[in-house]
């Protein structure tokens, strides 16, 4: 199957553009939709799915004509193919392994994509770069609203859109920010993030999602009730604490140059180095090392690096991305030679295009000084 | 207790006198229960007869079966107890089926159990009225408890004229 499109650009959710990009890395948000019609996936039979996969795939062209999109049908692709989408956030871990016939439709640019019987019959999902979940929403809810003048959801007035999974019940919807906090994680603050977001029913994850952990200093914050608060009700409680934790981050990030510009600086500049030098490296270290290395680029100590290429190789140097790119399977060997020759190659065409850039200014005046000082 | 009026003999009418929202209670003799023109008779009768109306009412649409473990889904076969263990619905009748262990389970995942978000535009008439009726009927009880019989009966009027649409 020709991802190929896919592999090359980046999604327009990595590039680092959006509001508040030097921290909030993505906003994210689904919608869980079942068709009257048919009994939820965790009761049809085979038939049913195929069905139902058929009925939406119909009614998703129409719908999404416009908007240059592709349908995928998961069982033909290889396990390959589906971890890539997987590492590109655009289907989930179970969707990509799960049985019987399921797909994922995909709207152009990588900003929409639709799980076709995944948990629930539909999963429409919006994913955009930085601080921005209203306008998320407004996309998703867009989509949303045309497929429902062609299927009939399942839904009740007193619970809402109904779900397989009563966690899911009523809006159906799960908004998430994606944050890099390394400041916070290094000072051991972010165990009081936690708590304090847990205290308004917020819940707190790794990269990928449920169940897994948080690597490179990503946090998602996503809401936990989905029923008895409107979809803007919900967004409205996620707007109000993010911008509070992204202040932390910033005070903890600023405190930490005053305080310890060395300690910081040298952790960003050998973080740096590794990865332009190394010769084979695990995703792990990789995840550490760059995540030191994006809050280098934001806080101006690396300064011949764009952060859309940082945030692309948090994504790139995953193992199905690497195959993508190498065009074969690799081991778990290969990969890490692979992978550290692509960032080596990545890093040095950055330095190169950016050479004259280097050299203006950056970073604060005050910083620079006291550099100079302890020289 | 004495009377409010003459301040001499015994109270033995009392009365509740609901206006704006503001309960007041009056206590009064027989003899000047009358000369202030209160009839005792048709206030009992108000007051006794519209509690078992408007309880019905009440009760009606709190109504909604038991939480029995044995209950199994007539479309998708599941049981009460399967539900309970997967965690996972067969199918959206399952909501219906089992909705009093339904309430109870969403109270405690999302402390609500009442929809408040976007409504596919289909199904938005309908369920503007089922909306209406249930927030009518919530007034309803809030009335009932307030002992505004006043208000209420107008609510019930409106709750049955509005369920006279529903039916047409």
């Amino acid at each position: 199957m020709d991802l190929s499109d896919l592999q090359t650009g980046a999604g327009d959710w990595l590039g680092g553009t959006g509001p508040e990009s030097d921290i909030v890395i993505s906003s994210r948000l689904r919608l869980a939709r079942n068709l009257a019609d048919f009994p939820f996936l965790s009761r049809a039979t085979p038939k049913e799915r195929g069905q139902l996969e058929r009925r939406i795939q119909t009614e998703l062209k129409k719908v999404l004509s416009a908007e240059d999109i592709r349908y995928y049908a998961l069982p033909p692709l290889s396990p390959v193919d589906r971890l890539f989408l997987v590492e590109r956030h655009l289907i989930s871990r179970e969707h990509a392994f799960g049985k019987g016939p399921r797909g994922v439709c995909l709207g152009a640019k990588g900003s929409i994509s639709i799980m076709v019987n995944e948990e629930d019959h539909l999963r429409i999902q919006g994913l955009s770069s930085g601080f921005q979940l209203r306008a998320t929403w407004e996309q998703v809810d867009d989509v949303d609203s045309r497929l429902e003048k062609l299927l009939e959801y399942s839904f009740s007035a007193q619970f809402g859109y109904l779900t397989v999974c009563p966690t899911n019940v009523g809006t159906g919807m799960r908004a998430s920010v994606m944050l890099h906090l390394p400041a916070l994680v290094m000072t051991r603050q972010i165990d009081k993030v936690f708590q304090a977001v847990s205290k308004i029913n917020l819940a707190v994850r790794g990269l990928y999602g449920e169940g897994t952990q948080a690597s490179g200093d990503f946090y998602q914050i996503s809401n936990q009730p989905t029923l008895g608060k409107s979809e803007l009700e919900i967004i409205e409680t996620i707007e109000r604490v993010i911008p509070k934790i992204i202040e932390y981050e910033r005070t903890v990030r600023e405190q930490l140059l005053e305080q310890r510009r060395e300690v910081i600086e040298d952790k960003v500049w050998r973080a740096y180095g590794m990865l332009q030098t190394a010769r084979t490296i695990n995703s792990e270290e990789t995840m550490d090392l760059l995540s030191a290395v994006r809050m280098g680029v934001n806080l101006k100590i690396i300064q011949d690096v764009k952060i859309s290429t940082v945030n692309e190789l948090f994504i790139h140097t995953q193992p199905a991305h690497l195959q993508k790119i190498e065009r074969s399977e690799l081991n778990s060997p290969e990969r890490d030679i692979t992978r550290a020759t692509f960032i080596r190659d990545r890093l040095k065409g950055d330095s190169k295009n950016n050479g004259n850039g280097s050299s203006g200014r950056g970073g604060k005046g005050g910083g620079n000084h006291k550099r100079q000082r302890t020289k | 207790m004495q009377c409010e009026a003459c301040q001499k003999k015994d109270a033995t009418v009392h009365l509740t006198d609901v206006s704006n929202n503001s309960k007041k209670e009056i206590h009064l003799c027989d003899s000047c229960a009358k000369t202030q023109g209160v009839t005792i008779k048709s206030y009992m009768n108000k007051a006794a007869a519209y509690p078992e109306l408007l309880t019905q009412l009440v009760q009606s649409q709190s109504d909604s079966g038991t939480e029995d473990k044995d209950l199994t889904c007539p479309r998708c076969g599941i049981s009460y107890r399967k539900f309970r263990n997967t965690g996972k619905f067969g199918c959206a009748h399952d909501y219906v089926v089992f909705k009093k262990g339904v309430v109870n389970l969403l109270e405690k995942i999302h402390g609500k159990v009442e929809h408040r978000g976007k409504v596919p535009l289909r199904a938005s008439d309908q369920i503007a009225k089922q909306k209406e009726l249930r927030s009518l009927r919530a007034d309803l009880e809030k009335a009932v408890r307030e002992e505004a019989y006043e208000h209420a009966a107008q609510i019930r009027d409106q709750i049955y004229s509005l369920e006279g649409r529903a039916d047409s």
